[in-house]
């Protein structure tokens, strides 16, 4: 890895372009998440403000952007600004290793996916402090289901993502959609489905979307671990969610629908469509189900995924073996 | 065993959720932009609104109501006030308070003559609580002077008990009340 002038310029220009594409995927997401929430409830969702509500997700950072950072009594004062920042950031590096498009990676790692998975961490541990700093009882509570469903979801993750390195060989995010072809049943969906299939549950549990939001469960816990924040700093945890959501799109785009490859001319677009429809199965799956128990969260992860994971890599390498 | 088929049986019911909603997701939408447009007729059939006098069967512009007071002790929240005037049993003041009310429909059922109905006043505003003591005679002077000429059709409605709604009253009912609703939400 030389340290060039030229090298550093890349990677800043790689995190700004990364900034603007999370700031620019939350604004469009909670606009297309309401419209579909509303949709899917036979009703308009946002109207008023600019056509059609297109305004609306503006409208609404504005707002957020106004209001009053209010800190509670006794509240762990450091940890409490530490937490939101330390949500939004580190998602900010995960993005580095993704490659977009066959010249589009911001940086060329041989452990890229290593990195995605140790970075991802982060977030637990902002939601963790976030809940335990607020001085807040639905805070910790949010916290603690926070820590026990990430670390649970982590490892059938993981392990779904380690069937498709043995396959491909390799931890180069870039080389794995290479080791893919073109074509939809050339991607590693068809020869990985039970790996895929294991992905999409834990990666919905993993950035704590509905139907596995147990850590901000609003008819339980208020809002969990951002119960007491207000203004940027729950604007910064919001950005997080989205942004999360959006790396474990890319992610999924790449290691199980074949990354910026398609069926006709290869480019960026071809990532950025298979992760936009993961996106919206996420929001999709969020409007249809309800959320589970808490028991039963860990018991999906403890008795199914998590069984069905190691059997599917062990599958996997046996047949690796053989046929290598 | 049994645990473990019933749950990938789940994972289908799971895949039939999906469908509908996505059904939905592309499907037009029920509700309606309440400001530009106001729900139509036929949905508010069933709403229940503040009370009104209905027509009566002989003279439609006069209400059918015999000041017999059943109504006044039938009302669990004392809201209504008839008193008898002095010619025949026609009521000479027929108050009803509507913020006592409780729309339970005791003195619709228990009207002799069907004098009593709900209207289906979906969009009324009151911006005080004096607003809400309705004048009912006055109300169905008001309709009467927008639709005079409404006549036989409104006896289906006299017969409150009958609860079943027959088409012929639904199109009895499309006329003055319907005109009201229209225009309520304008000044709101």
């Amino acid at each position: 890895m030389e340290l060039s002038l030229l090298y550093f310029v890349k990677i800043l220009v790689a995190v700004l372009a990364i900034i603007a594409l999370m700031v620019g995927n939350a604004i469009v997401m909670v606009y297309v998440e309401r419209k579909a929430a509303g949709f899917i409830q036979r009703r308009p969702g946002p109207y008023e403000v600019g056509p059609w509500g297109t305004l609306q997700a503006i409208v609404d950072s504005m707002k957020l952007l106004a209001k009053q950072i209010f800190v509670p009594a006794n509240a762990d004062y450091i940890l409490f600004f530490l937490a939101p920042i330390l949500a939004f950031f580190p998602v900010l590096l995960l993005f580095l290793p993704i490659p977009f498009g066959p010249y589009l990676t911001s940086w060329e790692t041989p452990d890229g996916i290593i990195l995605i998975l140790a970075f991802a961490g982060f977030g637990v541990l902002s939601n963790l402090l976030g809940g335990w700093a607020s001085n807040n009882k639905y805070g910790v509570l949010g916290a603690a289901r926070a820590v026990s469903q990430s670390i649970a979801y982590e490892i059938p993750l993981i392990l779904a993502l380690l069937a498709v390195i043995y396959q491909a060989g390799t931890l180069n995010l870039s080389e794995i959609v290479e080791a893919q072809g073109s074509w939809p049943w050339q991607w590693n969906l068809v020869c990985q489905p039970l790996a895929f299939f294991i992905y999409l549950v834990s990666l919905v549990a993993e950035t704590n979307r509905a139907p596995f939001d147990l850590p901000e469960a609003e008819s339980e816990l208020t809002a969990g671990f951002h119960t007491e924040y207000s203004g940027m700093g729950f604007a910064l945890f919001f950005l997080a969610e989205y942004a999360n959501m959006l790396l474990v799109s890319f992610v999924c785009a790449t290691f199980f629908l074949g990354g910026y490859k398609g069926p006709i001319l290869d480019g960026f677009w071809w990532t950025f469509i298979k992760a936009y429809l993961v996106m919206f199965f996420i929001v999709w799956i969020r409007w249809t189900f309800p959320r589970v128990r808490f028991d039963q969260l860990l018991n999906i992860n403890w008795k199914w995924l998590l069984p069905l994971s190691l059997l599917n890599l062990w599958v996997t390498a046996i047949v690796i073996k053989v046929i290598g | 065993m049994r645990a473990i088929w019933d749950n990938i049986k789940g994972l289908y019911s799971l895949l039939v959720g999906m469908k509908i909603t996505i059904v939905f997701l592309f499907s037009p939408r029920k509700t309606v932009h309440y400001p530009r447009k106001v729900v139509e007729r036929e949905n508010v059939e069933n709403y229940r609104g503040p009370l009104e006098l209905t027509r009566g069967k002989k003279d439609p512009a006069k209400t059918p109501c015999i000041s017999c007071q059943l109504c006044v002790k039938a009302c669990p929240g004392n809201c209504i006030t008839v008193v008898k005037g002095k010619e025949g049993k026609a009521p000479s003041l027929w108050t009803y308070d509507f913020s006592y009310c409780c729309l339970c429909g005791a003195c619709v059922e228990t009207c002799p003559t069907g004098a009593l109905a709900f209207s289906h006043r979906v969009y009324m505003v009151a911006k005080s609580r004096e607003e809400l003591l309705l004048d009912l005679l006055a109300d169905l002077d008001d309709r009467v002077k927008k639709s005079p000429q409404l006549e036989a059709k409104t006896d289906a409605k006299s017969d409150a008990k009958s609860e079943a709604k027959t088409d012929s009253k639904a199109d009895a009912k499309a006329g003055a009340p319907a005109k009201k609703d229209g225009e309520e939400p304008s000044p709101a």
